[in-house]
Order: C-alpha cells, then structure tokens, then sequence
C-alpha cells in the first residue's frame, strides 16, 4: 500500500508520493489514508472536462490529473485571456476543486507553468524568461532521464536552453530536444480532443436557470431556428443533433438523438427531443436548473429541398421519416426493422429484419428483394410466422422417414390428419459446418385445422437419434 | 305546434349524437326525417342513405353484412383468438387484411403507403414472428411493410398511437398478447379514436385474449379450419394435399351476428377470399354421439354454462 495522491495539507508535512502507508502512518499518526479509485478520478476528470467544453469545444485529457483546453479563437468570447482564466478558476474554486492553469501559446509550456511556475497568461515572447528557472521536471521528461540530467548538474530548463544542442541530442537522446522545443513552442504539439468537434452549433446562455421540460423545449426549439439559417446556406440537414446541458453545479448532461433523414426544421427537432426527454427523464436530474443549452449538429447529411406542390397530397416519406425519427428518439434506434430477403436456402436466414435506419430504405428495398432468385421465392410453401429458435417436440411417425403421426408441443398432443412433404433443405456447410445435420421440413394440419411447419433433424438409423422440431406456424 | 316541431329536431339532434359515439348508423327514420326537406320532398337521393363511414367490402355478402358494408377503414377492428397454437389462424387472417387495404390503395394509384406491424415481443416469442418469405407468399407487399417490436404493452400502445397521427400509413396491425390491463375499455377507445381521426384501420389482434368490452367496431373470433385440397388442372382435387388457408370467422362484437360464423378460404394469388363449406372434417373433430343426451340438467343462473351470443351485454373487465 502506498501514498499515490497527496494534499496541499500533506505535502507540506512531507509525505512523498510512493511511500508506504506504514511509514506515512510512523511519521504522523493521524494521517487520513483513503483507497485510490481510479474509476471515480476518472470519471471526475471527464465530467470537468464535458463542462470545459462552455469555453471550447476542443478538449483534450492530460494523462489522469490535467486537461489541455485549445482557446483558439474563443477567449475574445469571454472578454480576453486574463478574464477567461480568472472565471474558469473561480468557477472551479466554487465547484470546491482546486485546480492550477496557465494559457500560453504551446501546451508544453502552459502545463509547466501550471504545475510548477506561476500561473496567468504567458506572452508568447515571454517563453525563454519564464522556462530558464523551471526544474527540469517542468519538460515532461521521464524520471530516469531527470536524474541523469541532474547528475551532470543540469538541473533547470535554464541550462540547457542555451547549451549547445548536437552533445544533448548524441548524450540524451532526441527526446530531450524534443520536449524543450515543445515547451518553447518551436516544434507543433498535436492536441488529441476528447470528442469531434461539432460542424455546427448553437448555445444559449441564461442568467435564470431552467428546469422545467417545456423551458428546455422551447430553448431547443430556438437553438435550431438559429442553426437553420447556417444548414440551408450549406444546403445541408441534420442526420444527428445534440444537445448539452449544463447544469449549475458543473454537471453535464449529452443527450444525442438521431433523425431517419436530413432535417432542419426547428420544429421537428425539438419535438424529436420532447421524446428523448420522455425516454431519459428519469436519468436527467434538473436538480438546481440548467445554466447552458448548447444544441450541435454532429453529423449531417445533403439536404433536398423540396417544393410543395398544389395537389394537396401530402408527401409520403415526409411523414413516415417524422413517424420514424419520433419513434426511434423514445424508444433506440433499434425499434423498427424491415423485413429483407436474402440468398439462402436456411430458412431463418432467408428473411431477416433489418432496423430501419433511412427512410429511403424503404425504396431501396425494393431492389433488394427483387435480387433475389424468382426461383428461391416460387419454391415451396413457408410460413406466415417463425420461430426465432425451433422448439423441440416428441413427435411419433408411422414409417421412419415419414411425416409424423402426432406430436406433443408445449404440453398438449396433436393429432395429424394430413401432411405434406419432406423438403429436403441441406444446411449450408460453408457457414454452419460439415456436421450439421440436413432437415426434412413437413407441412401439417391437425384435426381442428391447425397448420404447422415441422422438421426432423437427422436420420433414422443414423449416428445420432432425429430430433423433431416446431419451426413454424401457417395461417 | 312550432314547440313541437322545436321539440323533436331536438330529440332528433340528441338520437343522432348518441348514434355517432356508438359508431351506429342513423336509424333509416331520423335518417329520412334528416333528408326530408320541410316541403315533404326527399332532398337527396337514396344512394346517400349509408353512412359517412369509408369501407372496404370483402366481396362475400355474408361477411359485409356482419362488417356493415365491409372493412372499416377508419377505426378498429378487433381480431382475436383463444389459443396461441391459434394464433397462426388470426394473424393469418389480420394479414390478409392488410393485404386488401394495401390492394386497395394501390388500385387508386397510392402504392408506397406502407403497412406498419406492431408486435408486443412477448406475443411474437409465443407466436412466432411474421417471416418475411412467408408474408410474400400469401399476397402481403413486404417491400412496404415495417415492423416493430417494442417491449412493453405501453410502449406498443404508443407507437399505434403515434403511428395513427400521421397519414403515412395503409394500415396499422396492433398485436398483444392476452388481455393487459393497461389495454382496458378506455385505451381502446382512445385508439378507437385515433383511428378514425387519423383515417387509418386499425387491426388489434388479440393473442389468446379473452372477450372483454372494447371500442372497436367489430370483434371477430378466427379459428383455424381444415384447408380445402389443392386443385388439380383437371379439375380434380389432389387426395391428401393441403390447398389454401380457410378460417373459420365468428363474429362477436356485431350489429348482426352470426353465430354460426363463415367459413372462409384465403386465396394468395387472387388476393381474396372465397366462402367454402366447412369440411366433415371439422365436424369429426368435436364428435358428439348421434343421440346426444344431457347427462347433467343444465346450471341456470350460474355460471358454467355456455352463454347465448348476443344475451350478454357487458363483459366482465378480463383485464
């Protein structure tokens, strides 16, 4: 057991980081010890990070203690540099977390200065002067590499930014350069962003916050009316939109929902999140209200703009996708399918259901079935309904390979006054192997008239005793 | 006399209103008192008598009487059988209605408009899910059929609902098993309702559901029915074959029931159906002694007994 995190309180009393719990514990008896839980820090840094993203939507997590904000572009929104830093470290103070910042113009500077400088805003000019009395920890080197550094007595960033560069590359290694030229803002750093950033987007801020479902409704509705004018321009729809929450207390809630077609009409976007607020409601705490709403357009697609015509006819697909979008934003994305033929002679793999994820599917469809082989469709009676997995019955046949004489499903007998076939259908070898065992399919009807599909799996006199299976039933 | 003449447009006005939320046509005399015009001569013509209702006829007189003119195509219908091994029956036959109501709106040029099945999952794990192969076969367009299968009897209820509220679809299957309690008298007629506002029929299939009050405009009990033999070019029928599906309709909930019920043959090629005789077969199937005697004097007042259709009025709720 050792210290892996440390308090202001702590490093002070001169604990170190990697040390035994019991030699924390012989050193100051009263030390408050708790057990790391890496899933919750992390956790803690994702959610500060999601609400990082009121000031830019690029955020990028450092390791597991920090987080690299790219402003470009986005401080004159909050009044300048200084100002954006000043709110974000009251806004987290009051949020109870103690955090450190610098804004500069490379990542390896601002998390020296963060970590072990002063913090504030660092001119770009200004970066030798401010490096040079760093330790040489500040260059996010590895420790074994600190500790040669100092052996040789380079100890801070200052000694080596004027030192001749060709012995620290053939001694140290590239690294070491790279970094420094990094930190110095001479070499690029790529920032990777937690998540893509949004084409589009809308934000709404409010001094009042709201709660209530209509509130967000309405503010949605008038999030997507001002993304409308910008879609059209581009002459694209939404296939995707987002919307954010950001709750008083630093929370933030996503909440995503996807459209069957290209959209763009404010009304019908937020009606699509009147339903997801109706699937999510019970995990969407208003608690004390929410400050921001940010609507985002993901993922969009070409937009046909489509004339009304006088006929008076309303358009078909229009409707269904709003059916469909309504439908799917409840209920998942997994709610409606389509029946699809395929090439196969298996019957459970010949009609399949497809989720509907496009409206034009709907046409599309009807090629894909055409594809299909008139002879594979013409062949022999199937049922109107199946069983997703064959059910096992006892069935008694009068001679070995004939149809069955009476068969006991689901508890009760039935008596078979007359049947038709076997249909032969040979598994298919390539997908379910060499030994699966052929089936010969019966159509059936009992005495009162019900129709049934069965099939006995195997031979009599084979190797293993035929089973016999309920696959389907006939109208 | 004026007071008077105030006095039955009044009763009149009352009769008619209580005939529209019974889903009744007008009794043929408020009808004729309507039509009539204070000169005493008939303003419109008699082919104007039936109702505003949009029906679809079956082409089997029998069965369009018991419908009122066919099909409902504005509204529910409910479809139901006793016992899951039944269900292929039902389904069969709610199918081969959304066929028709396809057909129909493919002969007036509309032919995208696409028939929607809602499937509670626990009524297609017993029954078995609609097979697309199968559903081609017997004359349904699978190319515009969408299926959904949501979990709970809520969320079924309310993709119908939704799903009634625009005009994109030809038909709306709403398939639940037995009786939930959360599809009770009022659900239904606020789907009842729905239907007709949206203009689409509505088939409520009910799975191995017992009777129970509902809004529907007609409740029809389908039982599986030995199946004619296959036809052979010659005429002849081949011994021992199974031709096409034939049910057996009993109509439950109707201004004029029949309590024997039809028998009637699905034809997929033709996309109809055909009254047949019932089979001897049929009738083996429940043998009954030639002279049957009561062994036990038959329970009055009690239940146990079978029912006369039509004596009962209200359902006791089944759910």
């Amino acid at each position: 057991m050792r210290l892996v995190a440390l308090d202001g309180l702590a490093e002070k009393s001169g604990f170190q980081l990697g040390q035994g719990v019991a030699e924390a514990r012989a050193m100051c008896p009263e030390v408050d010890v708790l057990p790391a839980d890496r899933a919750a820090d992390r956790a803690l840094l994702d959610g500060l990070a999601d609400w990082c993203s009121r000031y830019t939507p690029l955020v990028a997590l450092d390791g597991d203690s920090g987080l690299y904000l790219d402003i470009t572009g986005c401080a004159h929104l909050l009044g300048g540099e200084k100002s954006l830093l000043d709110d974000l470290l009251a806004r987290l103070f009051h949020l109870g977390i103690e955090a450190r910042a610098a804004i500069s113009s490379s990542a390896g500077l601002s998390w020296a200065v963060a970590r072990f400088g002063s913090q504030g805003v660092i001119a770009p000019d200004e970066a030798a002067r401010v490096l040079a009395p760093l330790p040489m920890a500040a260059l996010r080197l590895t420790s074994d590499m600190i500790e040669t550094l100092g052996r040789v007595g380079l100890k801070q960033v200052g000694d080596i930014i004027e030192a001749p560069r060709a012995p620290l590359a053939r001694r140290f290694g590239a690294t070491l350069l790279l970094r420094l030229d990094q930190a110095m803002g001479l070499e690029d750093e790529p920032l990777s962003p937690r998540l893509p950033v949004a084409s589009l987007s809308a934000e709404r801020r409010l001094s009042e916050p709201v709660q209530g479902e209509d509130d967000i409704l309405v503010l949605t509705q008038e999030l997507a009316a001002r993304l409308k004018p910008e879609l059209e321009k581009r002459g694209q729809g939404g296939r995707l939109f987002e919307l954010l929450l950001f709750r008083v207390d630093g929370r933030v809630f996503r909440i995503a929902a996807g459209t069957s077609s290209p959209l763009i009409e404010p009304g019908r976007i937020a009606g699509l999140f009147r339903e997801r607020l109706q699937a999510v409601h019970d995990d969407l705490d208003a608690g004390f209200g929410f400050e921001i709403l940010r609507l985002s357009v993901p993922k969009s697609e070409k937009y046909e703009v489509m004339q009304e015509d006088f006929s008076g006819t309303p358009d078909r697909q229009r409707p269904l996708a709003a059916f469909a979008d309504r439908v799917m934003a409840r209920l998942g994305a997994e709610s409606l399918f389509l029946p699809v033929l395929s090439e196969s002679h298996v019957p459970e793999r010949a009609a399949v259901f497809q989720p509907l994820a496009d409206v034009g599917m709907l046409k599309t469809a009807e090629e894909g079935a055409c594809s299909v082989p008139a002879s594979l469709l013409a062949a022999s009676v199937r049922p109107q309904r199946l069983f997703q997995s064959p059910e096992p019955v006892e069935a008694v046949a009068e001679v070995p390979e004939g149809p069955p004489r009476s068969f006991r499903w689901r508890r009760s007998l039935h008596r078979i006054a007359r049947a038709e076939g076997p249909e032969r259908i040979a598994p298919e070898w390539w997908l379910d192997g060499e030994t699966a065992a052929e089936r010969d399919y019966f159509r059936v009807e009992d005495e009162r008239g019900r129709r049934f599909w069965l099939f006995r799996e195997g031979h009599y006199g084979g190797p293993t005793q035929p089973r016999w299976f309920m696959h389907g039933v006939f109208a | 006399m004026a007071e008077n003449a105030v006095q039955r447009e009044t009763v009149l006005s009352l009769r008619e209103t209580i005939a529209r939320i019974e889903n009744r046509r007008l009794a043929g005399v408020v009808k004729t008192v309507k039509a009539a015009d204070p000169a005493g001569f008939r303003s419109r013509k008699e082919g104007s008598q039936s109702s505003g209702r949009k029906v679809l006829p079956l082409g089997i007189p029998e069965l369009d009487a018991i419908l009122e003119g066919g099909l409902p195509l504005e509204g529910m219908t409910e479809i139901r059988n006793f016992e899951t091994r039944d269900a292929g029956a039902a389904a069969g036959f709610a199918t081969a209605l959304g066929a028709l109501c396809q057909q129909a709106r493919q002969q007036k040029g509309d032919d995208r408009a696409p028939v929607l099945w809602i499937s509670q999952s626990l009524a297609s794990t017993e029954a078995g899910l609609p097979y697309g192969l199968g559903l081609k076969a017997y004359g349904l367009d699978i190319r515009s059929l969408i299926l959904s299968l949501p979990r709970t009897v809520k969320d079924a209820l309310w993709i119908a609902e939704t799903a009634l509220s625009v005009s994109a679809f030809c038909a709306v299957i709403l398939e639940i098993r037995g009786n939930p309690a959360s599809l009770a008298l009022s659900e239904s007629r606020r789907l009842h309702v729905r239907a007709r506002a949206g203009r689409i029929p509505l088939l409520l299939l009910r799975q191995s559901g017992h009777e129970e009050a509902s809004s529907a405009f007609f409740r029809l009990h389908i039982e599986p029915a030995p199946a004619r033999e296959r036809p052979l070019p010659d005429g002849s029928m081949l011994c021992g074959s199974i031709g096409h599906p034939v049910f057996h309709v009993i109509a439950e909930k109707s201004r004029s029931p029949a309590p024997v019920g039809l028998f009637l043959e699905w034809n997929p090629h033709d996309r109809r159906f055909y009254p047949v005789e019932p089979l001897p077969a049929a009738a083996a199937a429940n043998p009954e002694p030639a002279h049957s005697v009561a062994r036990l004097s038959a329970s009055s007042g009690r239940p146990g007994g079978a029912e006369p259709l039509g004596h009962l009025l209200a359902f006791p709720r089944a759910s």
